[in-house]
């Protein structure tokens, strides 16, 4: 049983992680358009980035 | 004829203007289109062209954004943050699909001074943030119109933008509700699991300890809002349905608290965790449904212009409104809003006020003539005397009728909050009395038999029982194009015993009168074709009036479509570019005919080919909702700005006995008190603005999807598929809900009765106890989903959800 010692402490840190990389994403406006971004992946798809835009970045 | 290679428009004869994207030479149609492709191609963004599912949009280079620059003006639209930052909001006028946002994303990024660039294309903004002392307001405007899109500044409030601030917190307490309610039942598991098998004390300490360290947090921070509601409540010495659901999170958590400390008999993290997660799933579906409303009320910041061109000594110069003052004298151009209310100053001109008075007609006005601010010109330039700005516009008059008309609705006695509130009495004066008698006969039991009948009796069924309800019916009448905005107006709804109607636009829409319709070239039915091709996708009511009209023809394919506002359509098919709309628009050179002032013209390059005569028709499911209302006994009646004439005409022929004529946004809210003073329950369905007092003032707003903005925000029902006869089904449902409400209410009720005797007796063990708890909330649930969809009984066809597009022309 003095598994569960460092399984639940474990488990515990892991939903501390969870909690901050999901606060995180909803901070960087990762949770602010659930539309547009589905969509972006389309339309990117066969995009090369060109050296002037590249440049641009 | 060759169309434009970057908006689609055709080529006029005589202009021989190339440009090169990607290595080959396209046609295009103006000196604006040149440079935005020439642009757009020099910074290898080309792809765009490939990428775009609709045409760009004219872009027009030619107008002038240095005015933005003015302190005045900036001032009350920029943010500044810091020396090198400042940021903007922008509503973006052309921002048509993902293309658009990608173009925009990578060609403002690239313009010197620009930090960041965000665009949602959902809500059509540009938050921009920017250097002020590298670039200005204005340049980085005037590069979002080279593109082609019309970019308006929104007041530098939008920046933090309180909804995505409401929205970012909902979900943050979402999830750590969702993750919390997660690990405290992986440990109530186990807890339950000693119950029957034997736990060593000290593991379950153990156990508990960690149920009380995942809950703390969705107790203290997903729960807030709970306890911030009940708190403000009871300050007001009310009780909403805030109330008794704050009680039992803090009553149970304590509660559990207590017990973990005493080594007591059972805890409820778990339960009080789960409860608080089903809780703000409903309140954050609510609150969407809230936002997306909200976005279309945002079109309300381009009702009023934000600039004007003001006549000084030596021309004219280009102010903000808000600077304006009685005695200016303004220059608006066709097409375009008048900014203040005045008089016309020059000339005669035809003015759509559709948008205060509702009626679709554009009105004819001589100089000397009073014109409001929010109206449109549709034959310009004129000049305008400004006579009052700001607060003192007829608009914002209305505006602040309706804040007002909303703040003094009446709310009715809500059957769940009362319920709910007299029941946590009752709890509590029953535990204190189980605490006394045990302490009476025997001490030691008295904490334990008052927690239980606390924890048995827990509100959660009673606090589940209205949300979950509600969250179900806003869900299935969202699929049928009838958005819920306000819980209470569905009870409203499920109760009203009279139905006012505003005429035009509610009640009526445009229809095309073909036997009146004349026809210069070709037959009727050509032109019929032509037409409905040229108003494929538009929104506006007579457009879907030509659509249906020629629903039995065959449609040519036509493109480059452009939506002129306040005038037409203009596009091409098999070459021949065509234009629809007012007499203005499409027949430039035809003779001024105010005899068909209010008919649609079609026009191609050689001149008119049809005028389709427009005529009032009721719109499609009136008959059948008026028959639905009428067998239930409930009254109708007509509230119209109308000529009385027209008015009687319409409630004869459609079997309405009461209606009112001419009436002033004033009267209808008398007429409206004067009901009300009968006892009567009232809803009210209009679209627009001039209704927007009463929508805000009755028992239950309705405003029809295509109605105007301010319309839309008094409302607590919007109907966004076009058909009335949604009513029909969103009544139906609304009553179902109310009786599903009451018998989650009364099975909460007959369960609490049935256990807290047992539990005062000290009968119930924990783990019943804590089985019937959740049981009784499980029942709520799925007695909430038998809410369904209502059958059709009368139509077969599915509900076309037309969307909320605000389109106006004519």
């Amino acid at each position: 049983m003095n598994i569960i010692l460092l399984l639940i402490p474990l488990s515990l840190a892991l939903l501390a992680l969870a909690v901050w990389a999901f606060f995180w994403a909803v901070n960087h406006a990762q949770f602010d358009d659930l539309d547009t971004p589905a969509l972006s992946p389309l339309s990117d798809d066969e995009i090369a980035p060109t050296a002037a835009s590249k440049d641009a970045e | 004829m060759t169309a434009c290679f970057h908006c689609g428009e055709p080529v006029p004869n005589g202009v021989e203007l190339r440009a090169r994207v990607g290595g080959i030479d396209h046609a295009v149609c103006c000196r604006g289109c040149e440079a935005a492709m020439l642009w757009i191609d020099g910074l290898g963004l080309a792809d765009y062209y490939r990428l775009r599912t609709e045409p760009a949009a004219r872009a027009d280079s030619t107008v002038d954004y240095s005015a933005w620059d003015r302190p005045q003006l900036a001032r009350m639209h920029v943010r500044v943050d810091a020396p090198d930052r400042a940021a903007v909001v922008l509503l973006i006028d052309g921002l048509r699909c993902t293309a658009c946002a990608w173009l925009i994303e990578h060609a403002i990024g690239t313009l010197p001074g620009v930090h960041d660039v965000g665009v949602n294309a959902a809500a059509r903004r540009v938050h921009l943030g920017f250097d002020p002392s590298r670039a200005s307001l204005s340049t980085l405007l005037a590069a979002l119109a080279k593109l082609g899109f019309v970019p308006h500044p929104l007041t530098a409030d939008a920046i933090d933008s309180l909804r995505e601030q409401e929205s970012r917190a909902a979900i943050k307490r979402l999830a750590v509700a969702g993750l919390g309610a997660m690990q405290a039942m992986m440990y109530a598991v186990a807890l339950y699991a000693g119950v029957f098998d034997g736990i060593d004390p000290a593991v379950r300490d153990f156990f508990r300890w960690l149920g009380f360290l995942v809950a703390t947090p969705v107790v203290l921070y997903s729960a807030r809002p709970f306890f911030a509601g009940a708190q403000r409540e009871l300050r007001a010495r009310r009780v909403s349905m805030d109330t008794p659901v704050a009680f039992a999170i803090a009553l149970i958590y304590l509660a559990s608290l207590i017990e973990t400390l005493r080594g007591g008999l059972d805890i409820y993290f778990d339960s009080v965790s789960m409860f608080v997660f089903f809780l703000l799933v409903g309140r954050t579906l609510e609150m969407r449904a809230r936002h997306r409303a909200g976005d279309i009320v945002d079109a309300l910041a381009r009702l009023q212009p934000t600039l004007a061109e003001r006549r000084t000594a030596n021309g004219y110069e280009t102010v903000g409104v808000h600077e304006l003052q009685a005695g200016d004298i303004v220059r608006i151009a066709a097409g375009a809003s008048i900014p203040a209310d005045g008089s016309l100053h020059d000339r005669q001109c035809a003015i759509d006020e559709s948008l205060l008075s509702g009626e679709s007609a554009a009105r004819r006005c001589q100089p000397g003539d009073a014109v409001i601010a929010g109206s449109m010109v549709l034959e310009g330039p004129v000049e305008i005397t400004v006579k009052r700005v700001g607060a003192d516009t007829v608009l914002a008059g209305i505006v602040r009728m309706v804040t007002r008309a909303a703040s003094e609705k009446p709310t009715l006695a809500r059957l769940a909050d009362a319920r709910a509130s007299r029941f946590v009495v009752r709890v509590f004066l029953l535990t204190v009395l189980t605490a006394a008698a045990w302490l009476v006969f025997d001490p030691s039991r008295a904490f334990a038999a008052a927690l239980a009948v606390l924890v048995v009796s827990c509100p959660c069924a009673f606090a589940l029982a209205v949300p979950a309800a509600l969250t179900r019916a806003v869900s299935v009448l969202a699929q049928r194009g009838v958005l819920v905005v306000d819980g209470n107006a569905l009870e409203a709804l499920a109760k009203a015993d009279h139905v006012v109607f505003d005429k035009t636009g509610t009640l009526t829409e445009p229809s095309i009168d073909l036997a009146h319709s004349e026809v210069g070239r070709g037959t009727l039915d050509q032109a019929l074709a032509i037409a409905a091709a040229l108003e494929q996708g538009n929104t506006h009511p007579l457009a879907a009036a030509l659509r249906g009209s020629a629903a039995t023809l065959t449609l040519s394919n036509a493109h480059a479509l452009h939506n002129h506002a306040g005038a037409g359509v203009s596009g091409v098919i098999d070459g021949v570019r065509y234009r629809i709309g007012t007499r203005a628009f499409a027949d430039c050179a035809g003779p001024a005919d105010s005899t068909a002032d209010d008919a649609l013209v079609l026009a191609d390059d050689q001149g008119v080919i049809a005028r389709f005569r427009v005529e009032e028709q009721p719109r499609a499911g009136v008959t059948e909702l008026l028959a639905a209302l009428h067998e239930a006994g409930i009254g109708t009646e007509i509230l119209s700005g109308d000529s009385p004439a027209r008015v009687e005409a319409m409630a004869q022929g459609l079997g309405i006995r009461q209606w009112r004529a001419a009436m002033q946004p004033a009267d209808k809210l008398e007429r409206l008190r004067e009901l009300r003073g009968q006892g009567h329950v009232i809803a009210m369905i209009g679209d627009g603005v001039n209704d927007a007092p009463v929508l805000a003032a009755a028992d239950v707003g309705i405003a029809i999807g295509s109605g105007a903005a301010l319309a839309h925000a008094a409302s607590g029902i919007l109907l966004s598929s076009q058909r009335l006869d949604a009513i029909i089904e969103a009544r139906v449902v609304a009553r179902r809900t109310l009786v599903t409400l009451r018998q989650n209410l009364n099975w909460a009720l007959g369960y609490n009765l049935a256990a807290v005797p047992l539990a005062a007796f000290g009968f119930v063990p924990p783990w019943l106890a804590a089985l019937g708890m959740s049981a009784s909330s499980i029942v709520v649930i799925l007695n909430s989903l038998r809410i369904g969809p209502v059958r059709r009984a009368t139509r077969a066809s599915a509900v076309v959800d037309a969307g909320i597009v605000q389109a106006r022309y004519a």
